[in-house]
């Protein structure tokens, strides 16, 4: 788990670079909102905007370094590596994700700072419940592209789309820039249920609260368990499918195909 | 001895240096060769010897940091467009086609950017494949097709424009020895009945020995030696001795004593507590030097014998000591 | 004859490439998601924005930022193809080989640059129209656009007098693709935000500050959004033919200036980058 991690970091912080380029859209996205909360005379909200640009930081990282690595990792044969090997692929893919997060959090600084720099959104925030609902919210997020990655390795070929087709779509019903759920959101009620199956819109939501808002654990409680409660299935439920899968690919002979 | 008329590439003094962080490295160092029309030319060499290197360079993949070299008489330098209009290349390592769309499709995409008339770009793809047994599965995703038929997908698109000079990099690495077969012959074919040019980068001596009618050895960016492969085992001399020696020698050292004695290689056969040592050597008299220099060293020569050289024999003879040295130094 | 044959069969890959992976109707099916999805998210923004401020909703508002939003994802979709097409052919191997057949890299861009237009266009007007009534029943209000043969012929001028432009950039974005074995992938992201922020898609380029907003309003991808909403919103002919003509200026002088640049990309061929693969 720790090399794998390592190998993550090693790789974006060994390329300076690497930071400056992936930071782009999160930065510019996140800016473009806020020129548009600012341009309609909803100042008061352009926080969201900024808090929405450092989130969507991670889970563009989730999509494109999580859920589809391992198809990548196939297409250069390491799949196949660390499959014999005596490593547990879950470990080598929470590995990842703690690679993924320390290596996502300048792109998130830097969006928080400028936002901060060029609007001074107002902040009320309950400190605590801020980092404990920012730290569910990864560790739900950062499951879930676990999940993905094991369900994109029977996609195969097709995960470069699905990961074009998904980005969008979750970013608005998880309501990644303005509130999906509750009483603010424009969607039908069944719409925000099925949002809540995704941890970043149970984390939005608590964190503009905490936030923005300054409520405290109490009122952030049912959000906090809820994550919890979607990072463990998430986790159990990528490690059953990638053993599945493992065992599937072992009787057909699929694994160590490599796909060019 | 080429007529100026048949020279189809011609290379004089070409060099490539490559900026790197801690020093230039010399890719090319002077080299210089001619290729006459409808050869088979093999290039030989280990890793990072400059072979790779040079098909780019003619292949208008590269530009060189000195010299020249002319593909079809055409500068490869300055006239990078009419070279591009004779020539195709294809690398047995790089699968080179779009993953999603069918065999038959790429080829027709790539005979496209040709200019190629649709009927006779149709007629062409449907020749080379029935050529190279691929027509049963042109209507393939390119990614559905084997390693071998990608490979001989990767051949036709490498003639799908009639060219007069085909570079190939390892055009059967990984092949089976069938598929290697039919390719080398389709690749004959092409050579002497159509009269193409064949340049041929490769690390497989016996594909070489088989469809090469001229080698150049080339190693640390030089040509060390060229000529057909018969005048290069020629060159050295003496065929090789093979001994059968035992207990299995440790090192033979002590054969690079010997005068005359110009590479080995040794295998171990431990069922049999012995190990077969090949020298190359330069006359008979090297010969007995070296029966000696292993009996001497207290090892037994169970049985010896004289055989021709292969050309494997000949490149570890003209490579072996550098390749020694770079792997001492770290490799290449 | 040798240029004909090499951009259609280059529009013509681009088509299968993009579609094949699946089928046809289900790709643009699902192409059609992420324009919908981002101009859903801008509507709502918008829409929340003001409900929450305690300012009144204005439908022409909404348009505004439904019409640029979906145009902003049809540009950014189609300029950045030249970039990945180059970086997709070296990471495939194929590159070098279109590199090395006769003239034909600028085309066989322009070419994966028209198919993805074609798309592009499908898709974004797909993902207009069920925006356009998403919103409406979502947010119960309902969104002024003005749809007659005149105003979709106006759009139908706009989208193609704007493709010298997103060609242009797309070449500016190709020549480094050319040149560069890392970070290709990158530039998309970097393209989409900045025409995010500076072709007054979302909102008019005048709030940003001088002479940032001067240069931005100017950008032929700017005229291009405002001559679409002139067409499809305010109904505008002189104000939709002075943006057609300064979108069309502007494109030329941008095409013009990235073929030379990626002409001038024969360095590549020089450091040896055509044909190596991605860092």
């Amino acid at each position: 788990m720790r090399a794998r991690a390592l190998v993550r970091l090693w790789s974006i912080f060994g390329e300076p670079m690497w930071i400056i380029v992936s930071m782009g859209f999160p930065v510019l996205s996140s800016l473009a909102l806020s020129l548009l909360y600012y341009s309609i005379g909803a100042t008061n909200y352009v926080g969201f905007a900024v808090l929405g640009g450092v989130m969507v930081a991670f889970w563009g990282n989730v999509l494109w370094s999580m859920a589809s690595q391992f198809n990548w990792d196939k297409q250069e044969g390491l799949f196949e590596i660390y499959l014999t090997s005596p490593a547990s692929i879950t470990a080598i893919l929470i590995g990842m994700s703690v690679g993924g997060i320390v290596g996502t959090v300048p792109t998130a600084v830097i969006v928080s700072i400028i936002g901060w720099v060029l609007f001074h959104p107002v902040v009320a925030a309950s400190w605590g419940a801020v980092a404990l609902t920012f730290a569910l919210t990864l560790a739900s997020l950062y499951a879930l592209g676990m999940a993905l990655s094991s369900l994109y390795l029977v996609y195969g070929r097709e995960a470069e789309s699905m990961n074009e087709v998904l980005q969008e779509p979750v970013s608005m019903l998880s309501g990644i820039y303005f509130p999906s759920i509750g009483s603010f959101s424009p969607f039908p009620f069944a719409v925000q249920i099925a949002a809540s199956l995704i941890p970043l819109t149970l984390g939005m939501d608590a964190l503009r609260k905490s936030l923005f808002y300054g409520e405290g654990f109490g009122a952030v409680s049912f959000d906090l368990f809820a994550l919890a409660i979607l990072a463990v299935v998430f986790l159990a439920g990528s490690a059953y499918s990638l053993k599945a899968l493992e065992r599937k690919g072992r009787r057909d002979g699929t694994i160590s195909v490599r796909i060019r | 001895m080429i007529s100026a008329d048949h020279v189809s590439v011609e290379v004089e003094g070409l060099r490539r240096q490559f900026k790197t962080k801690s020093a230039p490295v010399v890719a090319l160092d002077g080299v210089s060769l001619k290729v006459g029309e409808g050869e088979i030319f093999g290039v030989l060499g280990p890793n990072g010897a400059g072979k790779t290197t040079m098909i780019r360079i003619l292949s208008t993949l590269l530009m060189p940091s000195g010299g020249s070299a002319k593909v079809m008489g055409f500068d490869v330098e300055h006239e990078a467009e009419k070279v591009r209009r004779v020539i195709n290349m294809a690398s047995g390592a790089e699968k080179a086609g779009y993953d999603f769309i069918s065999a038959k499709r790429n080829l027709w995409f790539f005979s496209q950017l040709y200019g190629i008339p649709g009927e006779v770009a149709e007629k062409r793809i449907g020749d080379l494949s029935e050529r190279l047994g691929l027509t049963k599965y042109l209507d393939r995703k390119f990614y559905a097709l084997s390693t071998g038929y990608r490979q001989r997908a990767t051949i036709a698109r490498a003639f799908v424009n009639d060219p007069r000079v085909v570079f190939l990099d390892e055009p059967t690495i990984g092949l089976d020895v069938m598929t290697a077969r039919s390719i080398r012959e389709f690749l004959q074919t092409e050579a002497k009945t159509h009269g193409r040019t064949i340049m041929l980068a490769t690390h497989n001596m016996a594909e070489v020995e088989a469809i090469c009618d001229r080698v150049a050895i080339i190693d640390k960016g030089k040509i060390i030696a060229e000529g057909t492969p018969e005048d290069l085992k020629r060159s050295l001399g003496a065929p090789a001795l093979v001994m059968e020696v035992s207990p299995p020698p440790k090192d033979l050292e002590m054969l690079r004593q010997v005068a005359g004695v110009k590479g080995f290689t040794s295998s171990a056969d431990e069922e049999r507590g012995l190990s077969t040592v090949q020298v190359v050597v330069e006359n008979d008299s090297a010969a007995n030097g070296a029966s000696a220099a292993m009996a001497t060293a207290g090892y037994r020569v169970v049985a010896s014998w004289r055989k021709e050289a292969t050309l494997e024999e000949v490149f570890v003879a003209l490579v072996g000591s550098g390749f020694k040295e770079r792997e001492e130094e770290g490799g290449p | 004859m040798i240029s004909f044959r090499s951009l259609f069969a280059s529009t013509w890959m681009g088509i299968q490439h993009d579609l094949a992976w699946t089928t046809p109707s289900l790709a643009i099916a699902l192409r059609t998601v992420a324009p919908f999805a981002s101009a859903m998210t801008v509507s709502i923004i918008y829409w929340f924005g003001v409900t929450q401020s305690g300012m009144a909703l204005d439908p022409t508002r909404l348009a505004y930022i439904l019409v640029g939003s979906t145009l902003y994802a049809h540009v950014a979709s189609y300029a950045w193809v030249p970039t990945i097409a180059i970086a997709e052919g070296k990471n495939l191997s194929v590159f070098p080989h279109i590199y090395l057949t006769a003239r034909s890299t600028a085309l066989y861009v322009a070419g994966r640059a028209l198919s993805a237009f074609a798309i592009s266009t499908t898709t974004s007007l797909a993902a207009l129209a069920a925006a356009y009534f998403a919103l409406g029943s979502f947010l119960h209000t309902s969104i002024v656009l003005i749809v007659t043969p005149a105003s979709l012929f106006m759009l139908a001028v706009a989208l193609l007098v704007n493709i010298p432009a997103a060609l242009g950039l797309g070449y500016f974005l190709g020549a480094y693709s050319l040149y560069a074995s890392k970070f290709e992938w990158s530039l998309p992201g970097y393209i989409a935000g900045l025409l995010m922020v500076f072709s007054g898609a979302l909102f008019p380029t005048s709030i940003l500050p001088w002479p940032v907003s001067v240069g931005a309003s100017y950008l032929p991808f700017t005229q291009f959004i405002a001559a679409s909403r002139d067409a499809l919103i305010y109904g505008r002919v002189g104000d939709y033919l002075w943006s057609i003509g300064l979108s069309a200026l502007g494109g030329v002088v941008l095409l013009s200036v990235s073929v030379w640049v990626y002409f001038a990309a024969e360095k590549a061929r020089k450091d040896g980058v055509i044909d190596r693969r991605l860092a």
